[in-house]
């Protein structure tokens, strides 16, 4: 792997890809000014309160582990043979409030429902002049 | 308000077709529910016609296949539960007073769009509905204790079900076994495949009209009445997925249930049969409880009791279900109403629930709306 070429997220909007590969990425969210609640993806719209007063706000990429599985197929689009014999996939409770769902980093056995996550932006597909990445989720180890 | 009964129901096998038009599997089914109805096309005053998966304008070319009468035709797509939301328009079309004699029709090749992928990845792809479903059940093994093995006694009694019915995707030639169903290849740990609904095609139609002119045309045969009709949508709340196959809050089930009783004027006490969106085996668990057919955290007592097996307290997917009678999408809602009008009317054969008055078919579209109906035997 190359490290000069730019890390591009697989669609934009959703969450940073911080320059620091150690750092911990951002989720993209929407907070209403009027009750407070947070909402991912961004929207303008309050759900809970119609509000049209809604803000751009980002949040660390870091939660609890709602429910979970494995898939046992090749993961969409993806180039890299970690996932070719399948991948987990998580529910995360991010503390604002949002519940996500995205891929998880790791075997199923070290998934457990109520344990600590924390986001990493990881290759999904290698091309010429750029690598496609996505956020997933890996248990912080206790 | 008008009182509105069904005529008629037909259905073309669920299946696979790759050498059929999609416009022969409509018409092979709408032709099913005219005869069954006693009527000709042009006794109908509209139609209402759903797919999901079909070019625009597949159902209104399809339905020249019945006859070219000039009559009214409207697509409905919701999702899974198009040929449910079709039938609620038609019953609410019918209700007002509009029409009287309406066709329901729901017709789809799911096969022919498998595998069509997008152009490019979305953040969304990874999310299957099989990965959603399946954090349903690691959420509900870790609150509640189920085990594969309850989620495999729903799938083994569908498949099974499956079995005794000629309009079945499904037809095991022996007994699925729980076992079986276990050893199935894993599709989203802890769902199997065998816990998962088929891709396939079909159609499905019903005619409905008004409770009078039902009785009218009845000859003898007991006529089936819509007791309660309902399409609801999600409720925010906390926890809410706005991305992915998602099967919103199951609040949206029980908020089905309660609006439905209360228009039929009783609630599952009164029920004998119950179809339900159990594109896995969870879904189907779930419903049990949110339906109000066993109270929370009681599931898994009565699926070890047999209780919603053919023979027990009140059998669900008695056709099958989506597991194993299928699932092509347009049609599927309707295959529910052609299953409990077959049921309540004492035609349902090897699979026949003794003195079935009432039945109650549910289905989600898309995760995003659920349609619920109840119809009874008067």
């Amino acid at each position: 792997m190359t490290d000069a070429k730019p890390r591009v997220p697989v669609k934009p909007g959703y969450y940073t890809v911080p320059d620091d590969p150690n750092a911990t990425p951002e989720v993209i969210c929407s907070r209403c000014t009027e009750c407070g609640e947070y909402f991912f993806p961004r929207r303008l719209v309050c759900a809970k309160c119609l509000s049209r007063k809604t803000e751009e706000t980002r949040v660390p990429a870091r939660g609890t582990l709602y429910s979970y599985t494995f898939v046992h197929i090749p993961l969409f689009g993806s180039t890299k043979i970690e996932y070719a014999e399948g991948y987990g996939v998580g529910q995360i409770d991010l503390p604002e409030g949002p519940r996500i769902q995205l891929p998880l980093a790791g075997k199923r056995e070290q998934f457990r429902v109520g344990q600590q996550v924390r986001g990493e932006i990881s290759v999904m597909r290698e091309q010429e002049d750029k690598d496609v990445v996505i956020l997933r989720f890996r248990p912080v180890e206790a | 308000m008008e009182q509105v009964a069904i005529l008629g129901v037909g259905m073309k096998r669920f299946g696979f077709y790759p050498d059929v038009h999609v416009n022969e599997l409509a018409r092979d089914a709408g032709l099913a529910a005219l005869d069954d109805a006693g009527l000709s096309f042009a006794d109908i005053d509209a139609v209402y016609a759903g797919h999901i998966f079909m070019q625009p304008m597949t159902a209104v070319r399809a339905v020249k296949e019945l006859g070219l009468t000039g009559v009214p035709i409207q697509r409905i797509e919701n999702a899974s539960a198009t040929g449910s939301a079709a039938l609620r328009e038609a019953y609410l079309a019918v209700a007002a007073g509009h029409y009287d004699k309406v066709l329901v029709l729901g017709l789809d090749k799911m096969t022919e769009v498998i595998g069509r992928t997008p152009a490019a990845p979305e953040l969304e792809d990874a999310i299957l509905p099989a990965a959603f479903f399946a954090m349903w059940a690691t959420r509900r093994m870790h609150e509640r204790g189920t085990k594969p093995e309850h989620l495999a006694r729903i799938a083994a009694k569908n498949w099974n079900n499956g079995a005794l019915n000629p309009m079945s995707q499904r037809q095991p030639k022996e007994k699925v076994t729980v076992e079986g169903v276990l050893k199935a290849g894993m599709v989203a740990w802890p769902l199997t495949k065998m816990m998962a609904c088929p891709i396939g095609d079909g159609a499905a139609a019903a005619v409905v009209c008004r409770l009078e002119t039902a009785k009218k045309l009845a000859k003898g045969r007991p006529i089936v009445r819509i007791a309660a009709s309902h399409l609801g949508s999600e409720k925010y709340e906390r926890g809410h997925l706005f991305m992915g196959p998602v099967v919103g809050p199951g609040r949206m089930s029980r908020d089905a249930a309660k609006a439905i009783y209360e228009q039929a004027g009783f609630g599952p006490e009164d029920i004998q049969l119950v179809q339900v969106h159990d594109a896995f085996a969870i879904e189907e668990l779930e419903y049990y409880e949110l339906l109000g057919f066993c109270r929370e955290g009681e599931a898994e007592v009565c699926i070890e009791r047999g209780d919603f097996e053919l023979g027990g307290r009140v059998p669900f997917s008695t056709d099958g279900g989506l597991i194993a009678r299928g699932h092509p999408g347009g049609p599927t809602g309707l295959a529910q109403i052609w299953e409990t009008v077959l049921q309540l009317r004492g035609e349902a054969g090897k699979r026949q629930v003794p003195n079935a008055r009432a039945g109650l078919c549910h289905m989600m579209g898309g995760g995003s709306v659920c349609v619920a109906h109840i119809l009874v035997r008067d």
